[in-house]
């Protein structure tokens, strides 16, 4: 029987590669297809869902064709090089070792790491999905000898509860009617928090005194988040920059449909999922147009030339007090939501999968 | 103002916009009759259709306010052009990016000597009486052995430290050494003003589209800022000398005094649409040189253009003091040099555009005697003599 196998790095659970990978199996699965998941290290609640990636010889049949889910360096990519299946890359893009200079050496290193093994695999592979236009470009330039554009799997019914209540009420509590802009993405340099904060102050200084910027993700560049927090402190924002982290899904849904504006200063994104989250909450979006974000967005948001702060707090101020303009944005997120569906895109990766697999193709 | 990119059409049903008194989360409940009457500043594109380019057009609209709002704003003084600018730079105060040299090396050293002391004395406070009574039972009976270990420990961690001051302290010396043999400031008339040249029609044609900010290395007087300004396009500039750019800070551009190389070096990766490089860049000695491409490469965006103008070292050594061209301390390249190091880069060069300064003499009228020979031997004269020794590369980073 013919099989498309999945290598990740990481199976995590609540992560969007990890929810991707396990909901790619299981539409593989669906379509009769043997499919199974072979990982460097798996999470405890997922161990058993996942196969240790040096076991596959021991498994490998004819006919199979191994789908790699490439968003960060791994022995598996190593591994997968000296083999002599079909490979298929779903490259989820890896954040250029530039962007983190003089901030944190070993991720540095660690992407640049990586971006050599999708160089080393990209030539390799019969195909090359990407979750973006961005993305797949990165690959034909890196000679992989055929790209199509699949988005990330995301099924956001599923995976954005409705939101607490409670969170809600607590949050708004806090902040009576300030404006309230929002970023979900963890606080690394590509994601420019900085321009953020400096986005919130001019915003302060010209439209809304009491506004403020909650800032949702993990620190996992810990001497650049704290800079950033310094950077507020220093400006008069310590209380007005709040950071929420480890919420559940349904306190981040609150934090969602609490926000005013959702605002996207991202220098590098291969897709941006939160761009999807905050279509489905309903808040408009203001982004800065960057790697992906433009091509995710489409005309769900306003897209900024630039991140100059004055133009981002002149962007977020046309947002809040038009509410014509606020409303048109939520509806053309939802309706670009619809482009994102999880039924379409498991239909389309079944059919490119299919092609590679000598499967007739399913129609989308 | 930039376009929005076109969005797929969509078989998803339209939801109708809203009106103005309805929250986002209202919109469903809202007509788009609603929407159209009561906001006639907002474009008046009826959202009831998937007309891709009225969306668009509603958008590019918005765009254009908020972009004339920032510039009111700006003319205002609300925004002034300064203040961007301080708050990149308060930013550096907390980026270890923003050290530089010995700044850097120093401030390293410090967090190394903070790091050496191990302290002892272990806090014995407790919620409980009895916690705090055990804590110090605990602290006093393992002292003797934690004292040996620790001492060990500071040995070690001072003596590491006071490796790192002796290479630092080296480090400065070697420093100061090739300091003395750097080579003489070069007098500021050799270095070409920007706006005031022939290529400033040129390099504004060849930005058109960007959209993200453009940088003028050696700005001068901002001639070549404003010039950009005025095509709608988002340029700041810096320059090395504060004499030099009083003209550009008496009209409100936003210039900073530095050099490219160091202000390039705190600028975010991929946050520049483009950069245009002029001046200086002539006289970069090779390691600078490829110290600046580095820079250029990493915090141009993937897609944005590098404007870099120069001059044929034959022009150059026709057009500069004989104390400048021996003391100069680089070379100018050829436009075909430049196309070779960009293009192992990752830019695309497009054919370099010619100009500045013609050198060849003019043929003399045909109505005089002997116009034929005269004319002949200029002719030949010109063969000789330099035609336009500057050039215009233009290059666009695709990876």
């Amino acid at each position: 029987m013919t099989a498309v196998h999945q290598f990740v790095p990481a199976l995590l659970p609540r992560d969007a590669t990890g929810d991707h990978t396990r909901a790619l199996r299981d539409a593989l699965r669906a379509e009769g297809w043997d499919s199974d998941i072979y990982v460097e290290a798996a999470h405890d609640e997922l161990s058993h869902e996942a196969t240790y990636f040096e076991e596959y010889p021991g498994r490998a049949r004819p006919g199979d064709v191994l789908l790699y889910q490439l968003g960060t360096s791994s022995p598996v990519a190593d591994f997968l090089l000296g083999r002599p299946e079909p490979l298929v890359l779903d490259y989820h893009n890896v954040t250029p070792a530039s962007f983190y200079d003089g901030w944190e050496a070993h991720t540095a290193d660690k992407v640049a790491l990586a971006r050599e093994q999708v160089a080393a695999l990209a030539p390799r592979a019969v195909l090359g999905i990407a979750d973006s236009a961005f993305n797949a470009a990165e690959l034909a330039d890196l000679g992989c000898p055929a790209t199509e554009v699949v988005p990330i799997l995301v099924d956001l019914d599923t995976t954005a509860p409705a939101a607490d209540p409670d969170e809600r009420a607590r949050l708004s509590a806090r902040h009576g009617d300030a404006t309230v802009l929002l970023f979900v993405g963890r606080i690394s340099p590509n994601k420019s928090h900085e321009r953020l904060v400096a986005a919130l102050w001019c915003y302060r200084r010209l439209y809304d005194p009491a506004a403020r910027l909650h800032l949702v993700g993990p620190a996992v560049t810990p001497d650049y988040a704290a800079a950033v927090f310094a950077y507020a402190d220093e400006l008069g924002l310590a209380d007005a920059v709040v950071h929420g982290e480890g919420l559940t899904a349904a306190e981040l849904a609150a934090w969602y449909e609490d926000a005013d504006v959702f605002v996207c200063l991202s220098r590098h994104e291969g897709f941006c999922i939160p761009l999807l989250e905050s279509m489905r909450a309903g808040t408009p979006i203001v982004a800065l147009d960057a790697g992906a974000v433009g091509e995710t967005l489409a005309d769900a948001g306003l897209l900024l030339p630039t991140d100059r702060p004055g133009t981002v707090a002149a962007a977020v101020d046309r947002v809040r007090r038009d509410p014509h303009l606020a409303g048109r944005l939520a509806t053309a997120g939802r309706r670009r939501l619809g482009d994102f569906a999880a039924t379409t895109t498991t239909a389309r990766f079944v059919e490119v999968l299919g092609g590679v697999a000598g499967r007739a193709p399913v129609p989308a | 103002m930039p376009t929005s990119p076109p969005t797929p059409s969509s078989d998803t049903p339209e939801v109708p916009g809203s009106s103005p008194a309805a929250a986002p989360d209202d919109v469903a409940a809202s007509t788009p009759d609603d929407v159209a009457a009561s906001t006639p500043d907002a474009g008046g594109v009826a959202d009831t259709t998937d007309d891709v380019a009225a969306r668009v057009r509603y958008l590019d609209e918005v765009m254009a306010e908020i972009d004339a709002e920032v510039r009111r704003r700006r003319a205002s003084g609300d925004l002034p052009a300064g203040l961007e600018a301080e708050l990149d730079e308060l930013f550096l105060e907390f980026s270890p990016v923003g050290l530089q040299g010995r700044a850097r090396l120093r401030e390293t050293l410090a967090l190394v000597d903070g790091s050496a002391y191990v302290d002892i004395a272990v806090p014995t406070a407790s919620n409980m009486a009895v916690g705090a009574y055990v804590k110090r039972l605990i602290r006093k009976g393992l002292g003797w052995y934690m004292n040996f270990v620790v001492a060990q420990i500071v040995k070690f961690a001072w003596s590491v430290s006071r490796m790192f001051h002796v290479v630092v302290d080296h480090i400065e010396d070697l420093e100061a050494a090739v300091e003395t043999h750097r080579s003489p400031d070069l007098p500021l008339e050799v270095v070409p003003t920007p706006g005031a040249a022939w290529w400033a029609g040129a390099a504004v044609d060849a930005l058109v589209g960007v959209t993200d900010r453009v940088l003028v290395a050696d700005c001068g007087d901002g001639a070549l800022v404003d010039a950009l300004g005025a095509a709608g396009l988002d340029a700041y500039g810096v320059d090395p000398s504060d004499l030099v750019l009083e003209p550009a800070l008496a009209r409100g551009l936003d210039v900073r005094a530095e050099g490219t190389v160091a202000h390039l070096e705190v600028v975010a990766a991929e946050a520049l649409g483009a950069v245009v490089l002029t001046g200086s860049v002539q006289w970069l000695r090779p390691n600078e040189r490829e110290r600046l491409l580095d820079l250029v490469g990493t915090r141009l965006a993937v897609g944005g253009r590098l404007v870099l103008h120069s001059t044929t070292p034959e022009g150059w050594a026709a057009s500069v003091p004989p104390v400048v061209r021996d003391l100069a301390p680089g070379r100018p390249l050829h436009a075909e040099t430049w196309e070779h190091l960009l293009g192992t880069r990752g830019f695309a060069v497009a054919a370099p555009v010619r100009g500045g300064t013609d050198r060849s003499l003019a043929r003399v009228g045909t109505g005089t005697a002997d116009a034929d020979t005269v004319n002949a031997a200029i002719d030949a004269l010109n063969q000789l003599l330099p035609g336009p020794t500057e050039y215009l590369v233009v290059a666009t980073r695709e990876r």
